[in-house]
């Protein structure tokens, strides 16, 4: 494993430019990723359909990604990018896994080269969640990178099957008949290690090393898949001001909301910075008043600070802290998987 | 050795900009990959085979295809499983099956592994609705210049309720627009050297498209034949002349994006250019027929076969079809035309994607009355009988178009369901005004 200063200062294969909401946990997480790449090795990198795509792949005005200002010398620090359709990631993945594997075995392939998939949680979790199992299943050595937004973001903010319970969406409005999503989110993790994925991990850049470190580890796995669902807070989904993603991040990893988690397959995992009691966590209501998505249920408290419950909204607020704690103590549950 | 152990290299490849990014030639030895190919046949012979086992062997024939990726196919089409026998069966064969969950998977797939490469040929087989549940990312793939994709279609009729195996050509029929190009092959032979030729059409540098090399369910699928298979070296040597190496980039040899989000300008010249590759698939087929023909010694690549045409092209009835049945159509033909007094001629139709239609318009121009049968589901008049018209509307004075639909469902169209088509269309002949097309079915017009 590489310094994570050692890393910090390589060459990121994702590029200025990108027309991503300045701030955006997407870019930061590329940022980082790209860096983590430039380890020697060819990468491949398979795109779902998602804001990542339509704001990194523009053409002919910008394309965010490649190594360097100009096509690089050295093979193994180029690097190639495909696009298919929404929930294809995955399966294109594999198959460039398959393509390098087999003209390795030949001979006629004598460089590395690693592979990574990216979709939005709409790609991964909704209509591409028979890609991602059937891809993870078939211990496919590639790296899996989930943006969780809990939101189809690019075509307007709609439900998802990640969407935190009460949260507003564009399709889950809250309403007299309706407090927001009425649904539980997926549970993404558990049926990723159930379809046999090697390493499974919940980290954003907001645990800027730990992130790191887990996507070295992630691109390492030599048995099969590496799935990463990196809690993605949308500035304009999320509806909060942008600068604060980083923040909200953290903040949402520490109260339960989307815990940090790290597993791999034969060694178990841990949760990190998210104590199993609730009363050892930050408050649930300073989270969601960070973002507008959640103004249904708190508002300011003016007297000490933070944010409260609505008048009204305490059943709904039980119900959320409960959802919440089982969250957690799933992951928890989970961490002791072998 | 897996890919982990390997040392990093030091030395900087020679690159090269193209078109589409960065190419880096030397990264892949495709020497290497020729070389390992264990071949199938080592000298010409004579076999007994279906249409799938004829379409698999010439696909497991090619170097160039060393993944197969596949899905047990709605319905059976038992191309994958042919592939997969003769893989297991033999310990020092490097080639590989790669089944996947769907055949949305299985297309998506292609995509991949075709753009990692685009010097090797992926290919695989799917029928009716498979075809339909790959449309997503079939449309992408005839846009997307990977004309070292082929999909074998074995033709079925798309409906599921109630559903058919029978041959029935609406599954392709109804992809024309995906972007492939589409040759209807039939009888066990050509259904085997369709899918020898058809990679040097696609992976021409002037095409870069995919292929559908396609024949009939059930009727040249499954039923069995002599089929003469050639050695693989000739193949090769055969298929080298035609196969140069790709001048874009893939993802692997390259530095490169594909499936970019574009401008609305880029897009248009986009579409354009897809267009105009797909146009000069009407030059590139009938040499890559004539060149295989050389070699081998049969028909090679037509935009159809023909029958009973004069050298001055004058007939009463022309007529237009596709598939097997037309070879009961070519049976009947002589005593037909002795029994009525009249002169018949007939095309079956091999290209269908993209359609020849001046070679069609010159064939038919001498003819007074083109009877079309159409075999598939159609919302008017025909999918062959609207391409025929507008072949033939270049025309100062066009034939008379007859539309027949028979065989729908793949229903065997009869001797007695030829002639009665054949007697409509000579009501036409006496200057009979006809509706816009008639159904045939068992002998009789319903």
């Amino acid at each position: 494993m590489s310094g994570y200063k050692e890393i910090a200062l390589r060459d990121s294969c994702f590029r200025p430019g990108s027309t991503l909401c300045p701030g955006c946990m997407e870019a930061t997480t590329f940022q980082n990723v790209g860096r983590v790449t430039d380890n020697g090795k060819k990468t491949i990198v398979t795109i779902g359909t998602s804001c990542a795509e339509v704001s990194t792949m523009a053409f002919p005005d910008v394309v965010a990604w490649g190594r360097g200002e100009e096509p690089p010398d050295d093979f193994s620090r180029s690097f190639s990018i495909i696009h298919n359709v929404f929930e294809s990631a995955p399966t294109l993945a594999e198959s460039v896994r398959d393509m390098s594997d087999v003209l390795t075995e030949y001979g006629a392939l004598k460089y590395p080269v690693q592979v990574m998939a990216t979709s939005g949680d709409g790609g991964a979790l909704a209509i591409g969640l028979r890609s991602l199992l059937h891809t993870i299943h078939r211990r496919t050595r590639v790296t899996i990178l989930v943006l969780v937004n809990e939101i189809f973001a690019n075509t307007g903010f709609q439900f998802s099957p990640a969407t935190t319970p009460f949260a507003e969406t564009s399709t889950t409005p809250v309403g007299a008949a309706q407090p927001g999503n009425p649904s539980s989110p997926l549970d993404y993790i558990h049926l990723a290690i159930a379809a046999g994925a090697q390493l499974v991990a919940q980290v954003s850049p907001s645990h800027s090393k730990l992130f790191v470190k887990t996507m070295e580890r992630a691109f390492a796995c030599t048995e099969g898949t590496a799935v990463v669902f990196v809690p993605a807070p949308c500035i304009s989904g999320w509806k909060f001001d942008d600068g604060q993603a980083i923040h909200i991040g953290e903040l949402g990893a520490q109260v339960g909301a989307y815990p940090m988690f790290v597993w791999e397959r034969g060694k178990g995992g841990s949760v990190k910075d998210c104590p199993q009691a609730a009363a050892d966590r930050p408050r649930l209501e300073d989270f969601l008043g960070t973002q507008r998505r959640f103004h249904h249920l708190v508002m300011p408290d003016p007297e000490r600070g933070g944010f409260v419950t609505r008048t009204g909204q305490e059943e709904t607020m039980v119900r959320l802290k409960e959802w919440t704690q089982k969250n957690v103590e799933r992951l928890y549950g989970l961490a002791e998987l072998k | 050795m897996t890919p982990e152990t390997h040392v990093a290299p030091t030395r900087p490849e020679p690159h090269r900009p193209t078109a589409t990014g960065e190419m880096y030639p030397q990264a892949i030895d495709l020497d290497v990959v020729r070389a390992a190919h264990k071949a199938q046949y080592e000298q010409r012979e004579e076999i007994i085979a279906d249409g799938n086992v004829a379409a698999a062997i010439a696909a497991l024939q090619m170097w160039r295809a060393v993944i197969f990726p596949g899905f047990p196919i709605t319905p059976s089409t038992k191309w994958i499983e042919t592939v997969a026998s003769r893989i297991a069966g033999d310990a020092a064969n490097r080639k590989r099956v790669k089944l996947l969950e769907a055949e949305h998977a299985v297309a998506d797939y292609m995509v991949g592994a075709a753009a990692s490469c685009r010097d090797l040929i992926v290919a695989t087989a799917t029928s009716s609705v498979g075809l339909d549940h790959m449309t997503e990312t079939t449309r992408s793939l005839g846009a997307s210049g990977l004309g070292n994709v082929m999909i074998v279609d074995v033709y079925r009729a798309t409906a599921n309720f109630p559903l058919c195996i029978e041959g029935d050509p609406s599954d392709t029929l109804a992809h024309r627009d995906d972007g492939f190009i589409q040759v209807c092959a039939r009888g066990k032979q050509q259904i085997y050297d369709t899918m020898l030729q058809m990679p040097c059409l696609g992976m021409h540098p002037d095409v870069l498209t995919p292929t559908m090399p396609g024949y009939y369910g059930i009727k040249d699928s499954h039923r069995s034949g002599r089929l003469l298979v050639e050695a693989d070296r000739d193949v090769h040597a055969w298929q080298d002349e035609w196969i140069v190496p790709c001048p874009l980039p893939g993802l692997i040899n390259g530095d490169t994006a594909f499936g970019n989000c574009v401008t609305s300008r880029h897009f248009q010249g986009f579409k354009w250019s897809q267009k105009e590759r797909l146009a000069r698939v009407l030059d590139l087929l009938p040499e890559i027929g004539r060149s295989f023909e050389k070699k081998f010694g049969r028909p090679g690549l037509a935009y159809y076969d023909e029958v009973g045409f004069p050298e001055d092209g004058r007939v009463d009835v022309a007529v237009v079809g596709m598939g097997p049945d037309f070879g009961t159509f070519e049976f009947l033909r002589p005593a037909f035309a002795d029994s009525r007094s009249v002169s018949v001629a007939g095309v079956a139709m091999r290209l269908l994607t993209p359609f020849p239609r001046a070679a069609l318009r010159d064939r038919l121009a001498g003819a007074k009355v083109v009877l079309v049968v159409n075999q598939a589901h159609h919302s008017g008049r025909g999918h062959l009988t609207l391409d025929v018209v507008d072949a033939l509307s270049d025309l100062d004075q066009p034939p008379v178009v007859v539309s027949a639909f028979a065989g729908m469902g793949g229903a065997n169209v009869s001797e007695e369901t030829w002639e009665a088509m054949l007697d409509h269309a000579r009501l036409a002949l006496a200057g009979h005004r006809l509706p816009p097309y008639a159904l045939f079915h068992e002998g009789v017009r319903t």
